[in-house]
């Protein structure tokens, strides 16, 4: 692909893809943090 | 000299002067926490590309288009944990490092430490530690100025090392946290344009990514390979995780990014900037890695492959455009080495001159010690820059090691682990510390291919487990620590009574007095 070994294509794609991942758990986990901090 | 190129570089100097005293004045409340952290009122954009651009320093303009221009393919590996590092922090310290600094009533990520860590041996370790690799670290930013600004407008190295450190070191006087944060945003956003106009040039000039990786391939296959030119790191795993750890659970650890989590606005901004953050990261962390590998065909036969940047963007852009280039280039020097100084000048003033030496110091007195130091560090650095200047890679990926490896234990189990005292948070960063800096000058790495920020971490993360674990009886963690890590893990408001705590320090010692007190009346 794009004249890269597999392997290569995998860190140049395959980590962008895992960090895509990750923020998009974490702004489904985080979900109700948006009243959080606010002094009573 | 290029008449265009300077003048577009005066305009960006121009723009970014204006922010920073805009900023001033919005965020003149005329107290500390008003300098030092923008009075906690940083909206998570602001956040998220503060974040990047303070991390993403020249290195990333000389040193990643060195490290791909010397190894290929395998420079990605740190681009591979760099894109999750502002998310990886975010998501793991952010909000809770946020409420938990306020609580505390801390002003810096080290006093901070502190106040989770009662002890004076904290902070004097801490702000020791942070004062000495921020200078060491600031410095690969003037050598990286020198070079761009020689490049530039064609002064010998020593002149225009002069210049971009004065213009460094004056701008950071000027200007606090939040002049630092806002002109950080505009810069991001210019070094973001600049790359990826470079990457296009590039990719149009060798005919596009395929055919470019075609042709490399024709050159030395090894080129594209993931282990390096010559397989030179193959199976290395050992050196690849130091790769992919340095920027992304080891930038948890940097006194002067962490900072940016107790300047946000709310403790949730930091779940908005972490999105931010990655969106960012997607687009520029990866690209001045892929303009290092395309310049082994542009420019083959480089000098300094530190310049290969700089150089791609002089041969194929027009003049106006290498401005703006040249532009964002020193805008990823001056957004790091800005924020570097102006955490070097807190710490050294507020961790340690007031701390340790002048506790009834003034805000003035501090004020001026804070930019003593920065004048110190800046003199200092123009020596070294100038007699023997280190590789800006080198630099960096050492001092971040080093930093990551001491700080990151004690920073994710502060806001993380109840059962992380003060003598496992202490042995963490000297061992972290001292691990990761003898494997670095004992070349270690070589003979074992473990990297030294994978031993450096591994080590201080084994350390505050193990000591906090074994003094668990005698040293517990104080029950005002406990109650406001409990606050921290809540999810909700924070009670008056908590934020009310101006001198948390001052809590702790009285219960240790009055434990003492128990102590001997149980005796007697």
């Amino acid at each position: 692909m794009f004249g890269l070994p597999l392997s290569t294509f995998l860190l140049v794609l395959g980590f962008p893809l895992f960090w895509i991942l990750y923020t998009i758990g974490f702004l489904l986990l985080t979900r109700n943090w948006e009243n959080d901090g606010d002094a009573s | 000299m290029n008449a265009t190129v300077i003048v577009f570089l005066v305009l960006y100097y121009v723009v970014v002067l204006g922010i920073g005293m805009w900023a001033m004045r919005r965020g003149a409340t005329g107290d500390l926490e008003g300098y030092l952290l923008g009075g906690r009122e940083v909206g998570p954009l602001v956040t998220a590309l503060t974040l990047q651009s303070t991390s993403m320093s020249g290195f990333m303009f000389l040193g990643a288009g060195s490290l791909a221009y010397t190894t290929g393919y395998w420079s990605l590996w740190f681009a591979a944990g760099d894109i999750g590092g502002g998310v990886l922090n975010l998501s793991i310290i952010g909000r809770r490092m946020r409420k938990l600094s306020q609580m505390m009533g801390s002003l810096t990520s080290i006093e901070y430490l502190e106040a989770r860590y009662p002890s004076p041996v904290t902070r004097l370790i801490a702000a020791s530690l942070s004062v000495f690799l921020l200078a060491f670290y600031v410095l690969a930013q003037f050598i990286a100025g020198g070079k761009g600004m020689a490049l530039v407008t064609g002064l010998d190295y020593e002149w225009a090392l002069l210049i971009a450190l004065a213009i460094i070191t004056i701008y950071t006087l000027l200007g606090g946290y939040l002049a630092v944060a806002y002109t950080d945003f505009f810069q991001s956003l210019i070094m973001l344009v600049g790359v990826v106009w470079i990457l296009g040039a590039a990719l149009v000039h060798v005919g596009g990514f395929t055919a470019a990786n075609r042709t490399l391939a024709e050159i030395d296959p090894t080129i594209l390979s993931i282990w390096g030119t010559g397989l030179g790191f193959e199976g290395q795993w050992g050196v690849v995780a130091g790769a992919v750890l340095v920027f992304s659970a080891g930038y948890m650890g940097w006194p002067h990014v962490v900072t940016r989590h107790m300047a946000m606005k709310r403790p949730s901004t930091a779940r908005l900037a972490g999105a931010y953050a990655t969106v960012w990261n997607l687009l520029f962390v990866s690209t001045p890695y892929l303009v290092g590998i395309l310049a082994i065909l542009i420019l083959p036969n480089l000098d300094d492959p530190e310049l290969a940047i700089f150089e791609v963007a002089q041969t194929l852009l027009p003049p106006a455009v290498t401005g703006i280039v040249m532009a964002a280039i020193m805008a990823a020097i001056m957004s790091t080495a800005d924020s570097l100084l102006l955490q070097t000048g807190s710490i050294a003033s507020r961790d340690l001159y007031e701390r340790f030496i002048n506790p009834s110091a003034s805000e003035q007195q501090m004020l001026w010690v804070s930019r003593a130091f920065v004048l110190a560090i800046g003199i200092i650095g123009y020596l070294v820059a100038l007699v023997e200047p280190p590789a800006v890679a080198f630099v960096v990926i050492f001092a971040t090691s080093v930093l990551g490896s001491a700080f990151a234990p004690a920073f994710v189990c502060a806001v993380w682990w109840k059962k992380a005292n003060t003598p496992g948070a202490i042995v963490s960063m000297v061992v972290g510390a001292a691990t990761s800096v003898l494997w670095e000058l004992a070349d270690l790495a070589a003979t074992t291919t473990l990297a030294p920020v994978t031993v450096g971490l591994t080590a201080s993360t084994v350390a505050i487990v193990v000591v906090s674990l074994a003094t668990q009886r005698r040293s517990p963690v104080p029950p005002h620590v406990l109650a406001a890590m409990e606050e921290t893990a809540r999810l909700g408001p924070i009670p008056e009574r908590l934020i009310a705590l101006s001198d948390f320090a001052l809590r702790s010692e009285a219960e240790e007095i009055e434990s003492m007190l128990r102590d001997g009346e149980a005796e007697q």
